[in-house]
């Protein structure tokens, strides 16, 4: 296993090299967020620990150009910015997880293994629909190469549409797909999220069917592979 | 403006009570003319026969010689004992009393000899009469006498209170003009500054972000000084906050460098520093948070839409919380606008939610509604253990920990208390239909 350190305190790289050694992984240093961006595009890492004040290039800036070129590599934020509103930015940019300093050495630890774990996951086909991808694995999806910003409810009723194209689905049906047992069945809750989910994937995406239920069609032009 | 009617009131007054003095006096001195002239004729057609006796003067006036008429006259001569004696009369009086003496009685009139003394006094007939009486030396007599002619001033009593009533209607009318024109003054000259108040509250509110309206030359200078101190505000608060931000971030590195260093190295040493340096992390946290809060709520003119900011804190949230398989169900409607900064909602209803997602099993529900026109609230509940009562007044308390061995303490919450409290909103503990913890939190609004 891989391990790209991207930090730009020299004390700070040391500890967390020798720590990630001594765990048994392989460990890259980079010090700035130039150099940083060459190693993670040309290197094939398992995870990247990233500090977010970076000389150079700022880590989310970083961030955001790497998934940008299509590196899926799981990345931990380890930054002393502790605001929510830089937490948001950062899991937007496309971060996986985020810790703050001063940390543990542990538990910087063990959410790498549990990262490491989840990137290792099964892999599932992904789905389309037009410009629409969703990845089961990464569950992730984007609209024509767009990463989409979903929260689990709406990604679960993006992914439970799309695995039924073919078809009008029912009020019921998407209520009791969306919930666990003992979440209220309010069949209204659907037509919020629906809302929303057209709000992000733009509004011809979902057709309704009146008083029949939903149903997920590709835009007019746009081929719809199985 | 009230000041200005007053005045104008109290003008209108004293003008109104000398005017009507003025004439009354005018009238009662054009009348005592016409009395005068009368005791002149009189004096003048008196006769004294050669015994002495008084020889009525015939005057041309007819009113003297109709009954009760209002015109009368006399002639009398002082008794010794100070009264005087009627020698004759004119026709009008005929058999009513005779014309009364002045008040300073026969002796005023010996003191002023050839002055006329002008008196009221009660008539025939209910009559009010203004007498003149003047005491003079005939020729060939030796006793002076006196004449005295009387008029009823009635008439003049009526015309005086008819101009006070024209007067006082004029002068209400005239008042009534020139509160109108000071208040039409008022209105229109402080037009302007009323738009500017109504803009500068909008700004206070959050519903404008400088003042936008078009002031006369007068004021448009003072607009741009609150433009301008506005923006001033808003970049102190802003530096203010990077100031603070940097110093977090200065701190926090070489503490994390402590913290793991000693704690790779055994002995008492590094468990010293070790457990320093905890608390000065905690200190650290603790102090620079609140130096943030101070500088909220000082910014003017902010205001931020309620549910993109928890859609990215649930967004966020499920990321962090993904190894518990975390599930949030927010609702908040989409003209739902918290008034002040973004990143403050999300500091605020982030510790909350993060608090939820640390004790909950699975699931947290967030919804935001609005409760008045200037505040909203928002409800977040998980359904973790919950708390009993007594130890949610704990919770808010700063660094208090419920659990030493559950993640995280209860500092987040008490973050959470000042923020709001800056904002003059509220934190409440409560339980929550999904049998968890609820936090309700109360913040203010901006309504359009």
């Amino acid at each position: 296993m891989r391990i790209l350190v991207v930090e730009d305190d020299a004390d700070i790289a040391r500890q967390l090299k020798l720590a990630l050694a001594d765990a048994g992984y392989a460990v890259d240093h980079a010090p700035d967020g130039e150099e940083a961006q060459f190693l993670g595009d040309t290197e094939p890492y398992d995870a990247i620990v990233l500090d977010l004040g970076l000389p150079k290039i700022d880590g989310v800036s970083v961030l955001e150009r790497w998934r940008r070129d299509g590196i899926t590599t799981p990345v931990l934020i380890l930054t002393a910015r502790d605001a929510w509103s830089q937490k948001v930015a950062g899991f937007d940019a496309g971060a996986d997880d985020y810790l703050t300093k001063p940390f543990h050495t542990e538990e910087l630890l063990a959410r790498l293994r549990a990262l490491l774990r989840r990137s290792a996951g099964h892999a599932s086909p992904n789905l389309t629909c037009g410009g629409l991808r969703l990845d089961p694995r990464a569950a992730r999806a984007s609209v024509n190469g767009e990463p989409l910003r979903l929260t689990s409810l709406e990604y679960r009723l993006l992914h439970y549409l799309m695995m039924h194209q073919a078809r009008v689905i029912s009020r019921t049906e998407l209520v009791e797909h969306l919930y666990d047992q003992d979440f209220d069945r309010d069949s209204n809750t659907v037509e919020v999220f629906i809302g929303r989910l057209r709000k992000k994937i733009g509004p011809d995406r979902i057709e309704t069917a009146r008083g029949l239920g939903y149903r997920i069609v590709p835009l007019e032009g746009e081929t719809s592979e199985p | 403006m009230l000041l200005a009617g007053l005045w104008s009131l109290a003008v209108l007054v004293i003008a109104g009570v000398a005017l009507t003095l003025y004439f009354s006096r005018a009238a009662e001195a054009r009348f005592d003319r016409g009395l005068a002239e009368q005791i002149d004729n009189l004096s003048a057609g008196v006769g004294v026969d050669v015994d002495g006796a008084i020889i009525a003067p015939s005057l041309a006036d007819t009113r003297t010689l109709r009954g009760f008429s209002g015109k009368y006259w006399s002639i009398a001569e002082p008794t010794r004992e100070g009264r005087l004696r009627e020698i004759v009369r004119s026709v009008s009086l005929v058999d009513a009393a005779p014309l009364p003496p002045p008040p300073g009685g026969v002796r005023a009139l010996a003191l002023h000899p050839g002055v006329t003394q002008f008196y009221s006094a009660e008539g025939p007939d209910n009559q009010r009469l203004r007498v003149g009486a003047l005491q003079v030396r005939l020729p060939r007599r030796v006793d002076p006498v006196v004449l005295l002619a009387a008029e009823d001033s009635g008439p003049l009593s009526v015309d005086t209170r008819r101009f006070a009533i024209v007067t006082v209607i004029t002068l209400v009318a005239l008042g009534a003009g020139l509160m109108l024109a000071v208040l039409l003054q008022v209105r229109l000259g402080l037009q302007p500054l009323f738009a500017l108040r109504r803009e500068v509250a909008a700004v206070r509110r959050g519903k404008a972000e400088r003042l936008e309206g078009d002031y006369p030359v007068e004021l448009s200078p003072l607009a741009g000084e609150l433009n301008a101190l506005v923006a001033h505000n808003q970049e102190v608060v802003e530096r203010q906050r990077t100031h603070v931000g940097n110093l977090a971030h200065a701190l926090k590195t070489p503490l994390s460098v402590m913290l793991t260093e000693a704690g790779q190295q055994p002995g008492k040493l590094s468990e010293v520093v070790t457990r320093q340096a905890e608390v000065m992390r905690g200190q650290v946290d603790h102090h620079l948070r609140r130096a943030r809060a101070a500088a909220r709520a000082q910014s003017l003119g902010e205001r931020t839409a309620v549910a993109p900011v928890l859609d990215e804190l649930a967004r966020t949230l499920e990321k962090i919380f993904r190894n518990k398989g975390v599930v949030i169900d927010w609702r908040a409607p989409d003209d739902l606008y918290f008034q002040g900064e973004k990143q403050d909602l999300l500091e605020i209803v982030g510790n909350v939610m993060e608090n939820a997602g640390k004790w909950c099993t699975g699931r947290i529900r967030v919804v935001a509604t609005p409760i008045s026109e200037e505040r909203l609230q928002i409800v977040v509940e998980d359904d973790g253990p919950g708390i009993s009562p007594d130890q949610r007044g704990e919770m808010l308390r700063r660094g208090a920990r419920l659990d030493e061995n559950a993640p995280g303490s209860g500092l987040g919450l008490s973050i959470v208390d000042d923020l709001a409290r800056a904002y003059g909103g509220s934190v409440s503990l409560g339980e929550a239909s999904l049998r968890g913890l609820s936090v309700n939190l109360e913040l203010p609004r901006v309504s359009d």
